[in-house]
């Protein structure tokens, strides 16, 4: 009996994936467990597994191509079976190019399309899936509020809050005492429309990556209250202190960065002050028992941040190494979901780029975050007389609903003091 | 009337249904001269002498069987098992005796006999003897099975029961002995057999229990309320008659539920709850039945695993937070 494989759900804000590349052909066939492609979500390029033995008799969304959560990727069945006459095409054999058959249902007017649409009704399929409701899943009490209250659950649809998206009681509340249905009703300041490209101008759809940043990012400037605090650090003794490090390693292969330094630093302060390192959510805060620190990686094009967990109890050269690890895999694309959830402060490095200062978006439910430029030689007074130091700006942002300035700014005193008399970084 | 005890209303009850029907008499092991292990019948023996107070032998099948007797000719014996643990060795005598001889009979002999037995872990009493099988009672048909967790229900139940034509299997928990409460202050304090009450009223979260696991379901409704989360505690008092109606309308009213049970879960109070409530609750419920009880290992000795074997309050806290959190609360 053949099947269908669909999108799988593989991280908790994912709406479609692209199918990195088959690591089955078609009549190539697999075990229980296999990775039988590789799946890019909005923030990683995760393996996605055969959950029983089979053939790959179809694939439906080739390399390099997108599909909706849900929708089908690819017919798999036993060995030699033929592809039921009534399954669906290949995507492409529709004429689609990237994103054919996701978030949007395929337009079915296309003139070839129809002629296809008799033997293989991709689009059909495609809209089928979620008009029915089969697949929608809400809690008993949901759908009967639902009805009663005219309202009708598609329209919720991804908006579930419950397990794996399941609608419950309170998501029907909150809609119908929105009064509208979740079709966003026209935003207070009309939305400009894009304007249109100019002569020559080329559009390109987003990667999942550069969507989930987008949105992210979007959301947290517009909702979350930041301020800043910036501070000028006095580096010579920590760069002093890593060239120390290094000539010590130098016989290992190990090497220590700045970075790891300032992450080191960062993690000892916010031990220290709880109140910078806290969220704020619905109302509460919450206080983290972990400090797991983000560093953002910049792709070629998207950016990654990764997390080192428990970066307090871990000592300059563990961070090191962790961080080298961590960002080899980020720029293959090799990082698991699991590493880049779970974050409560971020660092974002721009030294190497020759930056004088900038300040950096929090990454919600993130309330910090540390915005680190250029180490440049510069004269400063130093008890009574000019002498060259070498000097780093830092911004901190914060969320001002999770800690308030002088929070932010015993924070950032405290990352000060550790990397102006580094050896504190060592104890 | 000043609070009592759990111990000290049970043997109110007795003393007064010993007093007021000369057919009611007590029947087990050292509850005589010595007044029970938990001292439930104290005084007693000295008040109503060695007829009416009969001390056994160590022999619950013989006592139980020969109880079954005599309420058949007419008698109500009050058997004392000194845990419920020791029932065991009894088996044969309770289901397929007093629970049968009803229907074995035409209808035309009852068996209104009340065992007594304490049940309930807690106390380094390790795996013989920490179990809380009351469930497995209540799955038989031809008894009945209650487990109050007040005093007051103690003393009204322990009173209808005694006056019941059946055969009523009475839980006590050896926590529950040193709980103080009111007991009512006029009428007779009589308690009906088979229905539920409510413990606490609330709107978020269901959560049912019986015996002491119902204290322990108060406090966690204690804390639960200091983060803005109202749950409402139904106490089962009975577990056959099971008083489904009572559970159904308060998850009609919050629309989640958890079970906590001091016994396994497997097979248990919580799963016969679940069953009934997805059948009669099936469109009130937000999320699934959820269920608390002892972990499924026999009882360990030593404090640190029994304590992680009990379904403590911070378990049914966790059971319970984590089923208001799939409805986003």
């Amino acid at each position: 009996m053949s099947e269908e494989l669909t999108m799988p759900r593989l991280s908790d804000t994912m709406e479609q994936g692209t199918i990195g590349r088959w690591l089955k052909r078609e009549g190539e066939s697999f075990h229980e467990g296999d990775v039988i492609a590789e799946i890019e979500t909005d923030k990683a390029t995760m393996d996605f597994q055969a959950y029983e033995d089979g053939t790959m008799l179809r694939i439906l969304v080739g390399d390099g191509e997108s599909a909706a959560l849900g929708a089908p990727i690819a017919i798999i069945g036993a060995e030699g079976e033929e592809v039921p006459a009534d399954a669906p095409a290949a995507a492409s054999a529709n004429g689609g190019g990237r994103d054919n058959g996701a978030a949007e249902p395929a337009p079915a007017a296309e003139p070839e399309a129809k002629e296809a649409k008799e033997e293989a009704p991709v689009a059909t399929a495609t809209e089928e899936a979620p008009s029915d409701g089969g697949g929608l899943r809400a809690s008993p009490i949901a759908r009967r509020m639902a009805d009663a209250g005219g309202l009708d659950l598609r329209t919720l649809a991804g908006k579930g809050t419950g397990p794996d998206g399941r609608i419950v009681k309170a998501d029907v509340e909150r809609a119908l005492a929105g009064g509208v249905k979740p079709t966003p009703a026209a935003p207070a300041a009309p939305q400009a429309a894009p304007p249109p490209p100019g002569e020559g101008d080329e559009v390109r759809e987003l990667t999942p990556m550069l969507k989930a940043v987008a949105r992210r990012m979007a959301e947290s400037k517009a909702s979350v209250p930041h301020f800043y605090v910036t501070s000028e650090i006095d580096m010579t003794r920590a760069l002093e202190l890593r060239a120390e490090l290094n000539d010590a390693l130098a016989d290992s292969g190990e090497k220590v960065s700045v970075n790891d330094l300032i992450v080191r630093a960062c993690a000892q302060a916010l031990v220290q002050h709880p109140q910078a390192h806290r969220s704020y959510v619905d109302g509460h805060h919450v206080y983290h028992s972990h400090v797991h620190v983000g560093i953002a990686v910049a792709l070629d094009d998207g950016l990654i941040v990764p997390v080192l967990r428990d970066a307090d109890a871990k000592g300059v050269r563990r961070l090191a190494a962790e961080t080298r690890d961590l960002v080899t895999r980020a720029r293959d694309g090799k990082l698991r979901q699991s590493e880049i959830e779970g974050g409560t402060f971020t660092v974002s490095n721009m030294g190497m780029f020759d930056v004088a200062a900038f300040s950096a978006i929090i990454n919600p439910p993130e309330s910090t975050i540390l915005a680190v430029s250029s180490t440049v030689e510069r004269a400063v007074v130093r008890d009574g007389a000019v002498v060259p130091r070498k000097i780093m700006s830092v911004t901190l942002s914060c969320d001002h609903r999770a800690c308030s300035g002088a929070d932010g700014a015993r924070l950032l005193q405290t990352v000060k003091r550790h990397l102006e008399a580094p050896t504190l970084l060592l104890a | 009337m000043a609070d009592v005890t759990y111990r000290e209303a049970l043997r109110l009850a007795l003393d007064e249904e010993l007093g007021r029907d000369q057919d009611v008499f007590l029947m087990g092991e050292e509850i005589g001269r010595f007044e029970g292990s938990y001292k439930v019948t104290a005084g007693l023996w000295q008040k109503y002498g060695a007829t009416r107070v009969r001390e056994t032998p160590i022999s619950e099948e013989g006592f139980v069987g020969a109880g079954i007797g005599a309420a058949m000719m007419g008698l109500r014996p009050v058997i004392e098992i000194m845990t419920i643990n020791f029932i065991l060795v009894a088996m044969d005598q309770v289901i397929n005796h007093a629970a049968k001889i009803r229907y074995m009979f035409g209808g035309k002999v009852g068996v209104p006999l009340v065992i007594r037995a304490p049940g309930g872990a807690g106390a380094q009493l390790t795996a013989q003897h920490s179990q809380s099988l009351e469930a497995w009672f209540a799955g038989c048909p031809g008894l009945k099975v209650v487990a109050p967790a007040t005093p007051a229900d103690a003393y009204g139940m322990l009173k209808t029961a005694i006056r019941d034509d059946d055969p009523v299997l009475f839980c006590e928990n050896l926590v529950l002995y040193n709980l103080t409460g009111a007991l009512p202050e006029d009428g007779d304090g009589l308690v009906p057999l088979g229905r539920a009450a409510i413990a606490r009223e609330g709107t978020d979260l269901t959560l049912v229990a019986h015996s002491y696991t119902v204290q322990r379901a108060l406090r966690v409704a204690d804390r639960l309320s200091q983060d803005g989360i109202s749950v409402e505690v139904v106490d089962l008092r009975s577990l056959r008659p099971l008083d489904v109606d009572t559970v159904a309308a308060s998850v009609r009213k919050t629309n989640r539920v958890l079970v906590a049970e001091e016994g396994w879960s497997t097979y248990g109070v919580g799963a016969e709850l679940a069953a009934r409530l997805q059948r009669v609750c099936f469109d009130d419920l937000d999320a699934p039945v959820e269920r608390v009880g002892q972990a499924e290992v026999p009882m360990p000795y030593a404090k640190p695993l029994e304590l992680a074997a009990l379904p403590l309050e911070s378990k049914i806290e966790a059971a319970a937070r984590s089923l208001l959190a799939e409805s986003g609360l």
